[in-house]
C-alpha cells in the first residue's frame, strides 16, 4: 500500500524539517509569546491557536495549489512573490500587534485570554491566529519540499492529509515554546517583546518590499 | 555564615585577580585552542564548502568543491565552487571543460580572462552542458552563489545549480 | 554627571599612591616591553607613551580616591584611536573601508566581539559560524582569527563581567567622550522604558540571525560600521545598509550623547551590552548602595551614563543588571553610600579594598587589551611625523 508509506514519509519529513520551521517561525512566535501573560496554560493556548491557524494556512494552500496543479509547476519567482506579499502582511500585522499588546495589557487582561489586535474593540482578532496563519502560508523551503512530494499523490484529500501529517511532525519541535509561559512577565519582558516585534516587523517589511520591486536583498 | 560568605567572596575576588594575571599568558592560549577545537566551521555560503576533487591542467589545477545548499531563508541559489590555482602560472585566457559531478562527462565550460593586474575586475562565462548547472554570461561579483573573484593567486568561480 | 572629586577626604599620600600603583607599573612594563624588540621608533614611542599614560591614570585613581574620570580618559582615548589604527590598516591592506566579497569568501573579515551572541544558537544547533571570517589566522584582515577574539572576550569577561563596557569595548569611548562635552544635559527626561532597548535588539537579532543564517546586527544595525568597515555599497541595498549605519551612528553615538550626557547607544541599543549584563550575575564585583547612609539625593541616578540606577533599585541598595562598573555613581555620591563591593561581603565594610581589587583586575585587562589599541592608534599617527 502506498498511502501509509506516504504518510510515514510525511511524518519523517516533518520531524526533519522541524528545526528549520522553528528557526523561521521563531522571530514571530517568541516575541509574541513573551508579550502574552505568563502561565503555562495561557501560553499553551496561544501556541495552540498559532499552530492551528498555521495548519489552516498549510492546508488551504495545499488544497488550492493541488487543484491548480501548481505544487510542482510553481516557478521560484512566483514563489518569491507570494513569500514577499506574505512578509509585507506579516510585518503590518506584527507592527499592529506590537502596538495593541501595549495598550491592552497595561493592566491585567481579565476580559480576554488571547491578546487581540485592535484592542478590546468590536473587530478584535486573536493575534496568535493571524500570525499563525501568515507563517503557514509563508512558503518556507520545508513547506515547498513537502508540497512537491504531496503533489505526487493521487488526489487532493491525500495531499491535504500529507500536509497535515507533515505539520504534526514539525509541530513536535514547537512544544517546548510553551515553556516560555514560565518566564515571569513584567513591564521589562513585555516591552522587550514589543520592541523586538517592531524590529522584526521592519525587517520583514524591507525583505517583502525588496522582493516585490525585484531588488536583491543583499548589499553586494 | 556571614564570615563564610565573606571568605568566599574574597576568595572569588582573589581568583579573579589571578585570572587577570593569567589571562594573557595562559587563559588566552587555552581558550583559543578550546574554541578552535570545538569542530565549528564557517558557513559554507562564505567558505565555498570542502574540496572534493582536484583536476590537473597544464600549469594549474582546478579544485572542485562540494555543492553548497543555502540555508532555509537565505536567498542564494545552491552553487558549486571551482578554484583555478596556478602551479606555475595561470594562462592569460582560460577556457576549460569541467566535470563537476565526476561522472566522466563535462558539465560546464568555464571561460574567463586572467588580467595581469590583480586588481582588475574579472568576468566569467559559463556554458552549461548539463541542465543541472546554470549558465552565466559576463558575470562579475553578483552574489555569493554566482561570481568570479580572485583570492591571492587563485581564481574562484561559483556556478549556480538549477533549482 | 558629577566628575569632581568630592571634598569628603584628602588625597591619598603620594608615597602610598605610588606604592599602590607599582603592580600596575610592573604589569604595563611586562605588557609593553616585548614590543620594543625590533619595533620602529614611532612604535616604541607609542608603546612607551601608552604605558606611561595607563600608569599615570591609575596613579591618579589611587591619589584622588575616584575612578570614573580617570577611567574615562583611557576609554575615550581607546574609542578615538581604535578607528585611527583600524581604518589605516584596512586602507593599507585593502585600499577601501568597504569589505569586498572576495575578502568574505577568503575568510578575511576581521571579527569583532559584537556578533558573538548572534553566533551562539546557529553554532550550537548546526556547528556553523555564520560570519565570513576564519577560526584561525588566515592572513589579510583576519587578524588572530575568530577563536582568538572569542578567547579574549571570554578571558576579559571572566574578570570584569559587564565591566567590558567600561574597560574593553573599543567603540564605547566615542559616545562617552561626546557625553562628557556639554556641561549640562539639554534633554533630561528620558522614558526609562528605553533601557529595555538593548534586550529587544538582542532578542530580535538572535532570532533573525538564526532564521537568516547571517550576523543580522552586522548586516543591518551596527552603528560602528561608520568608523570601521562595512559591506561595500555597490547596489541600492548596500546604500540602504550604509545609510542605516550612518544615521544610527550620528544619532546614537554623536547627537544623543551630546543632548542627554548619557551613553545612549550603550544604554538603549547595544545588544552585546545586554548579553554582557548576564555576566554581571556571575561577576564577583559589583556596586552597592549603603541604605544606612543614602539620603536619597539620587545624584548617583543622575550621574549614571546608562540609567542603571532607579528609585526601586536604590531603595533595594543595588544597581540594575546593566551596571557597567564605570564608577560614576560611586564618585558622585556625597555620602559615600554608593560603594564598590565584593559579593558575599558586607556592604560598605572596607569598600576601598573592594575597589582596589576590582581596579587591579580591570586595569590589568585595560592595559593588556585597550592599551595595545591605544598604542596602535598612536603609532599610526606618529608614523606620519616621525
Amino acid at each position: 500500500m502506498a498511502a501509509p508509506f506516504a504518510f510515514g514519509e510525511a511524518l519523517v519529513l516533518g520531524l526533519a524539517s522541524g528545526p528549520a520551521c522553528v528557526a523561521s517561525c521563531g522571530p514571530v512566535l517568541v516575541p509574541s509569546l513573551l508579550a502574552e501573560r505568563s502561565g503555562l496554560r495561557v501560553n499553551s493556548r496561544y501556541l495552540s491557536a498559532f499552530l492551528a491557524t498555521r495548519l489552516l494556512g498549510y492546508l488551504l494552500f495545499a488544497a488550492v495549489a493541488w487543484e491548480v496543479g501548481a505544487l510542482v509547476a510553481l516557478p521560484s519567482s512566483t514563489r518569491s512573490l507570494i513569500f514577499a506579499v506574505v512578509h509585507v502582511l506579516l510585518a503590518v500585522v506584527l507592527l499592529r500587534y506590537a502596538w495593541s499588546v501595549g495598550r491592552v495589557c497595561d493592566h491585567v487582561c481579565t476580559s480576554t485570554e488571547l491578546v487581540t489586535i485592535g484592542g478590546a474593540g468590536k473587530h478584535r482578532i486573536p493575534g496568535a491566529a493571524v500570525l499563525g496563519f501568515h507563517t503557514g502560508v509563508s512558503l518556507c523551503p520545508p513547506f515547498v519540499a513537502a508540497g512537491v512530494r504531496a503533489a505526487e499523490l493521487a488526489n487532493v484529500l491525500a495531499a491535504v492529509l500529507f500536509f497535515a501529517v507533515f505539520f504534526v511532525g514539525t509541530s513536535v519541535w514547537f512544544v517546548p515554546f510553551a515553556g516560555l509561559g514560565w518566564v515571569r512577565r513584567n513591564e521589562a519582558v513585555t516591552t522587550v517583546a514589543r520592541m523586538a516585534m517592531a524590529l522584526i516587523a521592519l525587517y520583514y517589511l524591507y525583505a517583502g518590499l525588496a522582493t516585490l520591486i525585484r531588488k536583491s536583498t543583499y548589499g553586494y | 555564615m556571614r564570615t563564610l560568605m565573606a571568605k568566599l567572596g574574597y576568595t572569588g575576588a582573589g581568583l579573579t585577580l589571578c585570572a587577570a594575571v593569567l589571562a594573557p599568558f595562559v587563559l588566552y592560549g587555552m581558550f583559543t585552542k578550546g574554541f578552535a577545537s570545538l569542530g565549528l566551521h564557517v558557513d559554507e555560503m562564505y567558505s565555498g564548502g570542502p574540496k572534493v576533487r582536484t583536476v590537473q591542467a597544464a600549469g594549474y589545477t582546478i579544485d572542485i568543491h562540494r555543492q553548497v545548499s543555502p540555508h532555509m531563508w537565505q536567498r542564494e541559489k545552491p552553487f558549486v565552487q571551482l578554484d583555478w590555482k596556478p602551479v606555475s602560472a595561470l594562462p592569460s585566457h582560460v577556457s576549460d571543460l569541467v566535470d563537476i559531478d565526476g561522472d566522466g562527462q563535462p558539465d560546464v565550460r568555464v571561460t574567463f580572462d586572467v588580467p595581469k593586474d590583480s586588481k582588475a575586475p574579472l568576468r566569467v562565462n559559463v556554458d552549461s552542458l548539463n541542465p543541472r548547472y546554470e549558465a552565466m554570461w559576463n558575470v562579475g561579483r553578483k552574489k555569493f552563489s554566482d561570481l568570479i573573484v580572485r583570492v591571492d593567486d587563485a581564481i574562484l568561480v561559483r556556478v549556480p545549480v538549477a533549482q | 554627571m558629577a566628575t569632581k572629586v568630592l571634598p569628603a577626604r584628602e588625597p591619598r599620600s603620594v608615597g602610598r599612591s605610588l606604592l599602590l600603583t607599582l603592580p600596575i607599573a610592573l604589569w604595563s612594563a611586562l605588557m609593553f616591553a616585548p614590543i620594543f624588540r625590533g619595533a620602529s621608533r614611532p612604535d616604541r614611542i607609542a608603546e612607551a607613551a601608552t604605558g606611561i599614560f595607563m600608569v599615570v591614570l591609575f596613579f591618579m585613581m589611587m591619589r584622588t580616591w575616584s575612578t570614573y574620570r580617570w577611567r574615562r580618559w583611557f576609554f575615550v582615548a581607546m574609542g578615538l584611536l581604535f578607528p585611527v589604527g583600524f581604518i589605516h590598516t584596512v586602507m593599507v591592506m585593502r585600499g577601501t573601508m568597504g569589505i569586498p566579497i572576495e575578502e568574505m569568501i577568503a575568510g578575511r573579515t576581521p571579527f569583532c566581539f559584537l556578533p558573538i551572541p548572534l553566533l551562539i544558537l546557529p553554532a550550537a544547533l548546526t556547528k556553523t559560524l555564520v560570519f565570513p571570517g576564519s577560526i584561525l589566522p588566515n592572513g589579510g584582515m583576519s587578524g588572530g582569527g575568530m577563536a582568538a577574539m572569542a578567547a579574549l572576550w571570554l578571558g576579559i569577561t571572566i574578570v570584569v563581567g559587564k565591566g567590558w563596557c567600561s574597560y574593553a569595548c573599543f567603540f564605547g569611548g566615542i559616545e562617552e567622550g561626546m557625553a562628557s562635552i556639554p556641561a549640562k544635559a539639554k534633554v533630561r527626561k528620558i522614558d526609562p522604558r528605553w533601557r529595555y532597548g538593548p534586550w529587544a535588539v538582542l532578542l530580535a537579532m538572535v532570532l533573525l540571525s538564526l532564521a537568516l543564517f547571517e550576523p543580522a546586527y552586522c548586516m543591518w544595525l551596527c552603528p560602528f560600521k561608520a568608523v570601521s568597515e562595512y559591506v561595500a555599497a555597490r547596489s541600492t541595498v548596500g546604500m540602504i545598509q550604509n545609510g542605516i549605519f550612518i544615521v544610527l551612528f550620528a544619532g546614537l553615538v554623536i547627537a544623543l550623547p551630546l543632548l542627554t550626557k548619557k551613553r545612549t547607544q550603550c544604554a538603549f541599543f547595544c545588544p552585546f551590552g545586554a548579553f554582557q549584563s548576564l555576566f554581571n550575575k556571575t561577576s564577583v564585583f559589583d556596586v552597592k548602595i549603603d541604605k544606612t547612609r543614602c539620603t536619597p539625593c539620587v545624584l548617583c541616578q543622575k550621574s549614571c551614563p546608562t540609567m542603571a540606577l532607579t528609585d526601586e533599585s536604590i531603595a533595594k541598595g543595588e544597581t540594575l543588571m546593566s551596571c557597567m562598573k564605570c564608577g560614576a555613581c560611586v564618585d558622585a555620591c556625597p555620602k559615600d553610600a554608593a560603594v564598590w563591593h565584593i559579593r558575599g561581603t558586607e556592604v560598605a565594610v572596607k569598600p576601598e579594598r573592594a575597589r582596589l581589587m576590582f581596579l587591579y583586575a580591570a586595569w590589568a585587562m585595560a592595559v593588556m587589551f585597550g592599551g595595545r589599541i591605544i598604542a596602535g592608534g598612536l603609532a599610526t599617527i606618529l608614523h606620519l611625523f616621525v
